[in-house]
This record gives structure tokens, C-alpha cells and sequence, in this order.
């Protein structure tokens, strides 16, 4: 007999709100809607109400998790626009937010992860060490979830003591090391409960266009930092983790291994860190009529951003936002089905969802 | 070997991509007439090129609406824009399963017709009007939309 479940919009699997239509033969799931919508804003329609220093503001409430991201796509479209381009030490400081949120992203999943596993004791160890590379960033930005950091032109704050941030880093490796990869990549809990189970196949995966570590997990290579490089990524040596097998384990091992790969990121440019300008520019800007399109690989894969613009207006005329949890989303329907019923919040969970980024 | 096959092949050959390709705002958009979205989405599955977004925007007065659509190909991030003047378009969802989401969006809030495929809502829940973002239902400034206009943050 077949039934239906909903889980959601208000589950405590789900970090916001959103709901899973699951049909059931006995425990076993033999599809499952999506249904989105629930934290719609508004926020490309506002954007076209906000000037140039307001749009940034504004865009960076898209996401609670990556919200430099956001801004440092909008902005890198604005460059385009205005024809500025930002000097070493702010592409350098770029790449060093960005990389810092990655962290601290995939630790946060990593903590959600683990207690939906069942394995309370690994949510409390991944938040503890998340709070570590949160005290780096309120040390940069002096904020924990807004950092302000990107302007038209560059930065708007220096990193003054690169060698102070880079022993905080150290540390923050050292406790991953020690904790989070040996227990995602070899404990038997993590084994039994994510092995083999939420698959997503390389040609699905192709079919729908999924990116970041969903596509990387199921064997897609492709990584914009590696492929279109932006800030100052392409003077940084480093791999993109991928795996074959399209499991939760998969998803679970690229974020690991990412999370190694940042830790080598963000080494070598807070030791390169040039000395320098941290904008260009008199914060006063020139817009030419026209769009502008940017793309940066955001801790959930690839974020897009399209700007229209007018010349001799303070406003956009459109801003058109792509995140990646909007491409990711539809391929969890093909992951969960034929799992058992008790895996499905792991599974959808497995993607990382970010639905206030996929509603705008 | 159509025209429109002949200018994707310099996207395999070419380092530097030569005209009817053009370069602006990060993109290389294709700029020849005639072009038609299913042949494009035909050519790119060939190519086995990334399909990203579409990107909607409503044109001043009663010019219509402009579609843009890409593509990522090793990288390198192709734009087609196709003008719509009844506000329909052929559906690409047959050719790519990766255009569903985004055509429904654009359905709902554009109220663009996407002509051989069916719709379950997306962002809207059931009984909501489509067209959401068009500025004649919900235009910053107009009385009632409680949002300002741009002339008036700008001021």
C-alpha cells in the first residue's frame, strides 16, 4: 500500500523551512516532491530599489552561512561595470574570507551531518571547532555572520596580522586532523550510516547540472576555482577532492577532503599576502549601461550572479541571482528514491540545503 | 552542418572565440540572427556543455520581455538572448532535464509561457497568480506596493 508523508516545512531535520512530500511502499520511498517557496523575499525585486552601496548590504542577507559569497559575486559583477579591478592584497583577502567560510560551512554541515546520524557527541565536537574559525572571522570582519568585507574595488578592512591569523589557523587544522576527518573517513558509525545509501549516478548527476561537492561527489570534477578562477585563486596550489560512488558517504568524503584542501588555501595566501592598496577607487563609481555576469564557487558549488545596469543611475535595473541549492534541490527526489524512509533526513540533508539561498 | 553548428564549432577549436561570438560582462554571447532555443539547447547537449540559468528581465514600456540562457562550457560561460515579444518560448525541459526549476521560476514570476511542458508550482503555493515580478502587479512606487521607487531612493 503506498502513502504519503510530509516532512516539513517545520522538521527538526531541516535547518529552515521547506517540505518533502514522501510516498511510501511499506519503509521503502518510491518518490518524493519538493516544495519551495517558504522563505521568499523578495530580494531581486528589492535589489532594483537599492543603490550601489545598499545592493551590497542587501545581497549579503541572502544567506546566513555563505553571505561573503553573495557579496563578492555582486561585486565582482559591479567591477565589470565599472571597469575597476581590485589590487593583489584585496584578491588575496578575498580568497581568504571566501576559503575561512568554506570551512566554517562544511564544519557546520559536517555537526548536522553527524546528528542526523545519530553521533551527538561528533554535532557538539564539529560546533566546537566551528566556533574557532568563527572567532577567526569576528577577528578579521568583527562580525560572526555578516563580514562586510567586499566593496566595489576590493575590501573595506585589512587583515593586519596575517601571522597571528595564520596560527589560529594551524590550530583550527590540527583539531580537524585530530577529530572530524579520521571520524568521517574511517569510523565504522559514519561507515554503516552513510555508505551506499542517497546515490546519485555521474550521468544523473550530468543531467541535472548539479555542482559543488553534490557534482563532485558523484565523480564530476568541475570546480570554478579551478576552471574560471577569480580573485586570486589562480596563484594557489591545490586539488579538487572528487569521488565515484554518488553516496552520502561520497558528499561526506568531498567535504572532508575540502576541508584539508581550504586549510592549504588559506596558508599559502596569508603567507603570500601582498603588501598594498585594499581598494581602488574614490567610492565614487562610473556605471556603464550594460550587464555584467560573475561566478564563484561558494562552499554548495556555484553561485551566479547577472547585474543590469543604466548609465548615470544609483540603481541596478535587475539583479538575477543563481545559487547552487536551487540547482542541487531537484536531485534529491532521485536520491532518496528507493532509500529506507528512516534515511531520508540524511539524504536530503546530505546536499547541504540552503533554502532561504534557493527562495531569495 | 547547419550555420548554427558550424559557429559552435569554433567553441571547441578556438582559444579566442571570433565573431558572431561576442564578449561582454563575462560572457560570450552569440550573436546571430534566427536563433532558435531548441536547436541551442540541441547543440549544447552535443557539446556536453553545463546548462546554469536563465536570467529574465522585463524590457521598458511594452517591449517585452528578454530571455537569456547559459551555458558552461570548460569554464567558458555562453549567453544566448532571445527576445520575446508574446511572452512565449519553447520549452527546452525535454532536451534538458537541468532547465526544469528555473523555468518554473520564470513561469511564476514572469509569467513567461513555456510552450510543451506542464507546471507544478515552485516558489508559489497553489491559487497564486503568476507574474509576480512583472512591474504593472507589483511595481516599486506604484500607490499600494508599500515600496519605494527608484527615483525616490535615489533622491
Amino acid at each position: 500500500m503506498s502513502y504519503k508523508i510530509p516532512m516539513g516545512p517545520y522538521h527538526p531535520a531541516l535547518e529552515e523551512p521547506y517540505k518533502l512530500d514522501i510516498i511510501c511502499e511499506g519503509e521503502t520511498v518510491s518518490d518524493a516532491k519538493l516544495h519551495v517557496g517558504f522563505n521568499f523575499r523578495g530580494i531581486e525585486h528589492l535589489a532594483e530599489t537599492r543603490n550601489y552601496i545598499q545592493v551590497i548590504a542587501l545581497m549579503e542577507r541572502v544567506c546566513g552561512i555563505c553571505s561573503n559569497i553573495h557579496t563578492l559575486t555582486l561585486c565582482q559583477a559591479l567591477e565589470k561595470l565599472t571597469g575597476l579591478t581590485p589590487p593583489p592584497r584585496a584578491q588575496y583577502i578575498r580568497v581568504i574570507i571566501a576559503e575561512l567560510e568554506r570551512l566554517h560551512s562544511h564544519v557546520l554541515w559536517a555537526g548536522i551531518a553527524a546528528k542526523l546520524m545519530g553521533f551527538k557527541t561528533m554535532f557538539m565536537t564539529c560546533f566546537e571547532i566551528r566556533e574557532q574559525v568563527m572567532d577567526v572571522l569576528q577577528a578579521i570582519s568583527g562580525n560572526r555572520v555578516n563580514y562586510s568585507m567586499n566593496r566595489i574595488g576590493g575590501v573595506n578592512r585589512d587583515i593586519e596580522d596575517p601571522a597571528a591569523i595564520l596560527s589560529m589557523i594551524e590550530a583550527l587544522e590540527r583539531g580537524m586532523v585530530k577529530t572530524i576527518i579520521p571520524i568521517f573517513t574511517t569510523s565504522t558509525t559514519a561507515r554503516s550510516r552513510c555508505a551506499g545509501i542517497g546515490v546519485l549516478t555521474n550521468e544523473k548527476a550530468i543531467s541535472l547540472g548539479v555542482v559543488g561537492p553534490v557534482a563532485r561527489a558523484s565523480g564530476v570534477g568541475q570546480d570554478l576555482r579551478r576552471a574560471a578562477p577569480y580573485a586570486a585563486y589562480s596563484e594557489m596550489e591545490f586539488e579538487v577532492p572528487v569521488q565515484p560512488d554518488g553516496d552520502v558517504r561520497a558528499r561526506l568524503l568531498v567535504r572532508a577532503l575540502e576541508i584539508m584542501e581550504s586549510c592549504k588555501i588559506l596558508r599559502q595566501a596569508l603567507t603570500k599576502l601582498p603588501a598594498g592598496e585594499l581598494h581602488t577607487g574614490d567610492g565614487k563609481f562610473n556605471f556603464i549601461t550594460g550587464t555584467a555576469t560573475s561566478r564563484v564557487e561558494a562552499p554548495r558549488g556555484e553561485v551566479m550572479y547577472s547585474v543590469s545596469w543604466r548609465e548615470h543611475s544609483r540603481n541596478p535595473s535587475r539583479v538575477h541571482v543563481r545559487t547552487p541549492t536551487f540547482v542541487n534541490m531537484p536531485s534529491v527526489r532521485w536520491m532518496v528514491q528507493g532509500a529506507r524512509l528512516a534515511d531520508t533526513p540524511l539524504i536530503q540533508a546530505s546536499i547541504d540545503p540552503c533554502y532561504s539561498c534557493t527562495d531569495r | 552542418m547547419n550555420a548554427l553548428e558550424t559557429i559552435l564549432e569554433n567553441l571547441t577549436t578556438n582559444e579566442q572565440l571570433p565573431a558572431p561570438w561576442v564578449e561582454s560582462g563575462g560572457v560570450y554571447w552569440l550573436n546571430a540572427p534566427d536563433l532558435n532555443i531548441r536547436e541551442v539547447a540541441h547543440a549544447m547537449n552535443a557539446l556536453r556543455a553545463r546548462f546554469i540559468t536563465i536570467t529574465a528581465y522585463q524590457l521598458p514600456g511594452s517591449k517585452g520581455l528578454r530571455l537569456e540562457y547559459h551555458w558552461d562550457l570548460d569554464g567558458r560561460l555562453l549567453g544566448f538572448s532571445f527576445p520575446l515579444a508574446a511572452k512565449s518560448i519553447e520549452s527546452i525541459y525535454d532536451l534538458c532535464e537541468a532547465v526544469d526549476w528555473i523555468e518554473r521560476e520564470v513561469h511564476e514570476g514572469f509569467a513567461v509561457v513555456f510552450a510543451g511542458r506542464e507546471y507544478e508550482p515552485l516558489l508559489l503555493r497553489e491559487g497564486n497568480t503568476c507574474g509576480v515580478n512583472l512591474r504593472e502587479t507589483g511595481a516599486p512606487g506604484k500607490p499600494g506596493s508599500g515600496l519605494l521607487g527608484q527615483e525616490e531612493v535615489a533622491k
